[in-house]
């Protein structure tokens, strides 16, 4: 049965939808719906060339989205006048970090859909993470911006729900709207790290948020108005996950999956890598998460939220 | 126009200006001793006081939320580092802010009055307190923070050459530089220079017990006397806090106790009264007691400054329970900054602000009725 919101949840959704429905006007969210798209076996590991991710990324979106092509469902999502802030999970380093080839894949469609190279800024937390997982610093021209928060945070922590922090002026100040670009990953606290958790990078002090597989406070980072209002795709390079040993990168706990995912659902597309995760465990003799003691709850949280569907049920996948 | 990251870059402005005429001294891949660089640029260092658990992760045994901390991640302070399963802090020798500040600013009233006292912080803290008065620091990880490389053995040496008889680790939350405030008083203690830490006492045993030894005074910002507070306004507890004051106590260390009181959340005649209570009855009552008024900040924008009615009665109830040292802070030119003799009621040391105006303390002990007033006098 669904809880009913705490009054401190209801603000923080209630806030969040005011901000809401002023925004963009982005294409509707389609609940519930993430969109897999297999990669050829030479794609799976490390090496992947643009060209198939950018063929295995259409086909995510378009199972996502219903659009046409992966043309149009950026055209659906994103606008020519947007500065649009894909945020990549690099913590992992080069082996399990979401990789350039589908980045520049991403990159190249939303330049199709006609924002500007410049204004396509890939970002994380530090340069210095983006370089270990094999980006290329760029901070002006083309095909896209590519940088670190490095510090570039509001000077006033925003209250939001459990959370107190300083956003990164990118998200929000400088972009008018957002992609989550993770992997799946376990995570030894949060259960999960893949399209949700990612936004942890976006404050200065994650690190006051651990406790409690990180729940709500993953949910109240996402549902604060500069992710929620801006937040259009969720994109997870599934080539590799790994379903133990999180955040780092653990060998003998990867596996290919070999896949893409893509999602206008942000909480769906994390209910997928919870459940993809938990069946490689099983597969492998190992409890499942929440017999491990660290269910990924905010998932449920932000379906609570309203940020999208959390129910494993309800979830559809659709296979491009 | 001046905002408040100013404040931040202020904190590591003072900090570059903070080499103190140090000899640049170039080591193999480390800083230049004195050169401010970011915090993420000084050396890591293997940390004491934890345990290696299986698969590369780590439990920290300093303080009492135990972080257990997976590969690659940090633990709740922002500033120790589990590296290949070797857990390591980032901010040994990375003061983020130095400065030379009169002892009674700790506040320390009981100990060298009148006094200098180098004072030092780094990044990060084990808690988070949404009316913390320097969260610029103390909310902020290693590597978002400037900071200049000053080994121990350095940061002594500064506080001799500006006349600092006093090392002072304080700012932020020395708990979480515990090995850098233990190697800066052994340094300390080998120019002759004592040294003192201002903290939230939200530490455990092992790690408490180890430095007691090498401090000459602890002041423990005891936040409120719920454990609902604590829960709810500092992501800590209240228990353990008490422990280690009695700790601290039993050492025989000299410790001074400073209580904020925060309008609404902490001030009531009943939590002030069995704070106090509890003072006298656990710790003694020559314990001193500051309690200190409120300015909104960081995350309690919303509620006014303490009413100086409030420290007033604050005063009144802890010196009816029976505490000797009952002090009032944040309100210069009140009463309560003086220290007056227990016994015979003689104005003993008046103070204006962090200024001493005058000490009769005559040899730790009142001139008038000769009662012995507890404290490090000399």
């Amino acid at each position: 049965m669904r809880e009913p919101l705490s009054r401190r949840e209801l603000l923080a959704v209630v806030s969040a939808g005011v901000v809401g429905a002023v925004g963009t006007g982005a294409a509707p969210v389609r609940r519930g719906k993430v969109g897999l798209a297999r990669l050829p076996a030479t794609a799976v590991g490390a090496d992947m060339t643009t060209a198939q991710a950018r063929e295995a990324l259409e086909r995510a979106l378009v199972a996502a989205t219903g659009a046409s092509s992966g043309a149009a469902a950026a055209k659906q999502l994103f606008a020519p006048g947007d500065t649009v802030g894909i945020k990549v999970n690099t913590l992992g380093g080069p082996r399990l970090s979401p990789r350039p080839a589908l980045v520049e894949a991403l990159a190249a469609l939303l330049r199709d859909a006609g924002v500007g190279s410049e204004r396509i800024i890939v970002f994380d937390s530090s340069s210095r993470e983006l370089q270990r997982a094999g980006y290329t610093i760029r901070r002006s021209g083309e095909p896209f911006l590519c940088f670190g928060i490095d510090n570039d945070y509001d000077r006033q922590p925003a209250s939001h729900g459990a959370i107190g922090s300083c956003f990164a002026r990118l998200v929000s100040a400088t972009c008018t709207a957002l992609v989550s670009l993770g992997v799946v990953k376990d995570h030894d606290l949060a259960g999960v790290s893949a399209g949700l958790k990612n936004w942890f990078g976006v404050i200065h002090n994650p690190n006051k948020y651990h406790d409690g597989n990180c729940n709500p406070y993953v949910a109240d980072v996402v549902s604060h108005p500069y992710v929620r209002s801006k937040l259009r795709l969720t994109v997870l390079d599934a080539g590799t996950a790994q379903c133990h040993g999180g955040p780092a990168y653990r060998p003998d706990m990867a596996w290919p999956l070999g896949m893409v995912a893509a999602s206008t659902d942000p909480v769906a597309i994390d209910a997928w890598a919870w459940k993809v995760i938990d069946e490689e465990r099983t597969r492998r003799g190992l409890p499942r998460l929440a017999e491990a003691q660290r269910p990924p709850s905010f998932v449920a949280t932000a379906a609570r939220y309203g940020l999208g569907v959390g129910d494993p049920a309800a979830v559809r996948e659709v296979l491009a | 126009m001046s905002g408040d990251l100013d404040r931040r870059r202020l904190l590591s402005l003072a900090c570059a200006g903070a080499g103190f005429g140090l000899l640049a001294r170039g080591l193999e891949s480390e800083p230049v001793v004195g050169a401010t660089v970011a915090g993420d640029q000084i050396p890591a260092r293997e940390a004491s006081w934890y345990r290696k658990l299986e698969e590369k992760r780590v439990a920290c045994q300093l303080c009492p939320r135990a972080c257990q901390v997976a590969e690659a991640e940090t633990g709740g302070c922002g500033v120790r580092e589990n590296r290949g399963g070797v857990y390591h802090t980032l901010v040994w020798g990375a003061a983020c802010a130095v400065h030379v500040d009169p002892i009674e600013k700790k506040p320390f009233f009981h100990v060298l009055p009148g006094q200098r006292a180098l004072s030092f912080a780094t990044a990060g803290c084990n808690v988070e307190c949404k009316f913390c008065q320097n969260w610029e620091i103390s909310q902020f990880r290693a590597e978002q923070v400037k900071a200049v490389y000053l080994p121990p053995e350095e940061l002594a040496k500064a506080a001799r050459r500006a006349g600092a008889p006093l090392l002072s680790a304080t700012y932020s939350e020395p708990v979480v530089f515990w090995e850098y405030v233990r190697d800066a008083a052994q340094a300390g203690r080998r120019l002759g220079i004592r040294s003192t830490v201002v903290s939230n006492g939200y530490i455990q045993e092992q790690p408490l017990r180890e430095v007691l030894p090498l401090l000459a005074a602890f002041k423990v910002d005891l936040k409120a006397f719920r454990e609902q507070f604590y829960r709810d306004l500092v992501r800590g507890e209240l228990k353990p806090v008490l422990r280690a004051l009695e700790i601290i106590r039993a050492s025989g260390v000299w410790l001074e106790i400073v209580v904020l009181l925060i309008p609404t959340l902490n001030d009531s005649e009943a939590e002030v009264r069995d704070l106090a209570r509890w003072v006298v009855r656990t710790l003694g009552p020559e314990v001193p007691v500051h309690f200190t008024r409120f300015h909104p900040t960081y995350r309690l924008t919303n509620l006014r400054a303490t009413p100086v009615a409030t420290l007033d009665r604050a005063w009144a109830i802890a010196k009816a329970e029976g505490l000797q040292f009952a002090y009032v802070g944040n309100v210069p030119g009140h009463a309560g900054e003086s220290t007056v003799c227990p016994g015979c009621g003689e104005l003993l040391i008046e103070r204006a602000g962090f200024q001493v105006l005058s000490n009769r303390l005559h040899h730790g002990a009142c001139p008038a009725c000769h009662r012995t007033i507890p404290g490090v006098w000399v």
